[in-house]
């Protein structure tokens, strides 16, 4: 019998049938529908976080000491102070770099504007370079400082930490931990930060930042040439592009492991550490993976029950038609056809609730991102892979209802009431 | 067909069925032996009446020889081969290309139209569909029901629904026609009219083996099969077959071939 035919009758037999066909397709399609709907979830989630990350985001790598062992995110106890101007100027010649932040943190004891002290604890002493590479923000007024004078840029926090609101143009002095005081006119301030999806950001807290020069002052001896170096306990390199990060991130690590001041100077429990944002990102993206992999596996299980809704219906079928399976084989239907007939119609349940279930789920998954306000990705990938399933599921569902109606004696099914 | 087999019993194309010694034995808690030893022939063209009391052995003979199932022992062969050595496949092709059933319950497909319960054997053998329900179309004119193709069984009468279940028999135009019982189900009136398509059939030159436990039934053959308890009692030859006049003998092979 050709196979068009079996659709044929199959397409009769489940019109026939309509309240028990449709509740099997309900099995499928609420089974196929939670798989899609699930996967959309993971793969927008993945998207809105992984999105939230990158955003605006440079091909940097920051560089940091940590004590060995620490298990990354390291750093944020600001390090050991080892990274010389040499080293600096050593990686900014590596190939693929193209810049490099250094980052120095300076000890205060106050800032003062008009006669009102705040208990800043730090200055962050950098390059203007900064701003775009490492915080990612831009001014509100005012630009960047220039290197070599007494300038300083105010993050949105701390223009607004004193009474009179700071602005660009006006005098402040830095109180050094060491009782020097530097007047510094203020040159830029930034914008606020926008508000992330972890809530406020690091940035809200009063910030000051000014150049290296005059703020940092050489302080250490280059193991290599001997003469008195600025050191920094942070660097930021950034790359020429994202896919030069890993060999960029490969070749900085080296040159730290062997040539570098910071390796002389690093005490011998502490580490260098090249922390790329893509590892960041490698590590949300793994939790992800764990997270769309686990409601997959809810949703396949309601696959499961979706085909054991098939099997157990097409068993019932088979049992409800055993006399007409009789007539067939006694007018010369062979078992192969019989076969054929009831998994076709296994096949075309599974086929339908797997489409209306891709529907659903895009639906529904659409509907759960809006409500979630999180970007809606269908991976289209997933449309291909929701109809095979669906004509799997028919198949395994199908088969062995069909393998039995194929056994039928048509003797006894002719007898059959 | 392949595996086809000389009977080597008398002249084999003039015998459509050859049952040589016979047996059919059920192996249920106790061995029961449904037929034993039973040999006879059906010559082509021949008109031939199964009777016995219920248990007698008619259904499980007929059983054989349509092909639903084979003898435990013995040789049966039917359009010169050996029942016996062919496999399921050929067997169930045998049925569908050179048999036709006629049930007592008409043993109708109950979602299927009257068109459609009759051209069902030639979807088995993939005819095309065109040809299939002009075939379907002209048997069902022939047995009368020409204005009732597209109704379902139960919106049909038993007669008419006997009639759909003889034209669906005829439709793959078979050499040999099995009926059981086949006015056991309708009123005496309705069977006479039954009997007087099946007299056609006979004229237009079909083999055919009715079951019956009604001897009026039986008589319109030319030789009653007497079964008791499995095994053949004896063969009646009906002098005066109560025959009706057949004017014009029904048309079930329209081509000629």
């Amino acid at each position: 019998m050709d196979v068009l035919e079996s659709l044929r009758m199959a397409w009769r037999s489940i019109g026939s049938h309509r309240l028990r066909s449709a509740l099997t397709l309900l099995g499928v399609v609420i089974g196929v529908g939670a798989v899609v709907t699930f996967v959309v979830l993971g793969a927008s989630l993945e998207e809105a976080v992984v999105g939230e990350l990158t955003t605006g985001q440079s091909p940097a790598m920051t560089v940091f000491t940590q004590p060995e062992g620490s298990d990354g995110f390291g750093g944020f106890d600001g390090g050991q102070v080892v990274f010389t101007e040499r080293d600096v100027e050593e990686i900014r010649a590596i190939q693929g770099v193209e810049t490099v932040v250094p980052e120095g943190t300076v000890s205060l004891s106050g800032v003062t504007y008009a006669n009102q002290t705040v208990g800043l604890p730090a200055l962050t002493a950098t390059t203007p370079a900064y701003f775009e590479e490492v915080g990612q923000q831009n001014y509100s007024v005012g630009g960047p400082f220039e290197r070599g004078q007494a300038q300083v840029v105010l993050n949105d926090a701390a223009a607004s930490v004193f009474a009179a609101n700071v602005s660009v143009g006006d005098t402040i002095q830095i109180r050094r931990d060491g009782g020097e005081i530097v007047t510094a006119t203020v040159v830029g301030v930034l914008e606020p930060p926008p508000d992330t999806a972890f809530g406020p950001s690091a940035a809200d807290l009063p910030r000051v930042y000014g150049p290296i020069d005059p703020f940092v002052e050489p302080s250490i001896e280059s193991p290599t040439t001997g003469d008195r170096q600025r050191v920094y306990s942070r660097l930021t390199v950034v790359a020429v592009d994202y896919g030069s990060v890993d060999d960029v991130s490969d070749r900085v690590s080296a040159y730290l492991e062997t040539d570098s001041d910071a390796r002389q100077l690093l005490p011998g429990s502490y580490e260098t550490v090249v922390q790329t944002n893509e590892q960041f990102v490698q590590q949300i993206q793994t939790v992800l993976n764990r997270f769309t992999g686990f409601v997959t596996a809810i949703a396949l299980i309601s696959l499961l029950v979706g085909a054991v809704g098939i099997a157990n219906i097409m068993l019932v079928s088979v049992t409800e038609r055993t006399r007409e399976i009789g007539i067939m084989k006694a007018v010369g239907f062979q078992n192969r056809d019989v076969l054929q007939l009831f998994l076709v119609e296994a096949v075309v349940l599974g086929l339908f609730g797997a489409m209306l279930g891709l529907l659903v789920g895009a639906l529904a998954g659409y509907g759960v991102t809006q409500w979630l306000d999180l970007p809606f990705v269908l991976p289209l990938t997933w449309g291909a892979v929701a109809i095979v399933v669906g004509i799997v599921v028919g198949v395994v569902a199908g088969l062995y209802p069909a393998w039995s109606a194929a056994r039928i004696d048509p003797i006894e099914a002719l007898r059959y009431e | 067909m392949s595996g086809s087999t000389e009977t080597g019993a008398g002249g084999a194309a003039d015998v459509a069925v050859s049952v040589r010694a016979v047996d059919r034995t059920y192996q249920l808690a106790q061995p029961v032996h449904a037929l034993r030893d039973v040999s006879f022939d059906l010559p082509r063209g021949s008109y031939t009446a199964v009777m016995g009391p219920s248990g007698s052995g008619k259904s499980t003979l007929m059983n054989l020889i349509g092909c639903l199932d084979t003898p435990t022992a013995g040789r049966l062969v039917v359009n010169e081969r050996d029942v016996t050595r062919l496999s399921e496949r050929e067997r169930t092709r045998l049925r569908g290309e050179e048999i036709g059933f006629v049930f007592q319950t008409f043993n109708l497909m109950p979602r299927l139209t009257a068109l459609q319960n009759v051209a069902l054997p030639m979807v088995a053998r993939d005819a095309s569909r065109s040809e299939r329900t002009e075939r379907a179309r002209h048997l069902l004119e022939q047995v009368g029901l020409g204005d009732r193709l597209d109704h379902l069984p139960n919106e049909l009468s038993g007669g008419q629904r006997q009639r759909v279940a003889i034209a669906r028999a005829l439709v793959n135009d078979p050499t040999l026609l099995l009926a059981d019982e086949p006015t056991g189900n309708v009123d005496t009136k309705t069977g006479d009219t039954i009997m007087r398509l099946f007299s056609e059939l006979h004229a237009a030159g079909n083999t055919l083996l009715v079951v019956t436990h009604e001897r009026r039934i039986g008589e319109h053959a030319d030789r009653i099969l007497h079964l008791l308890d499995g095994r053949l009692e004896r063969i009646e030859v009906v002098e005066s077959p109560r025959r009706p006049a057949v004017e014009a003998p029904i048309d079930d092979d329209p081509e000629g071939n």
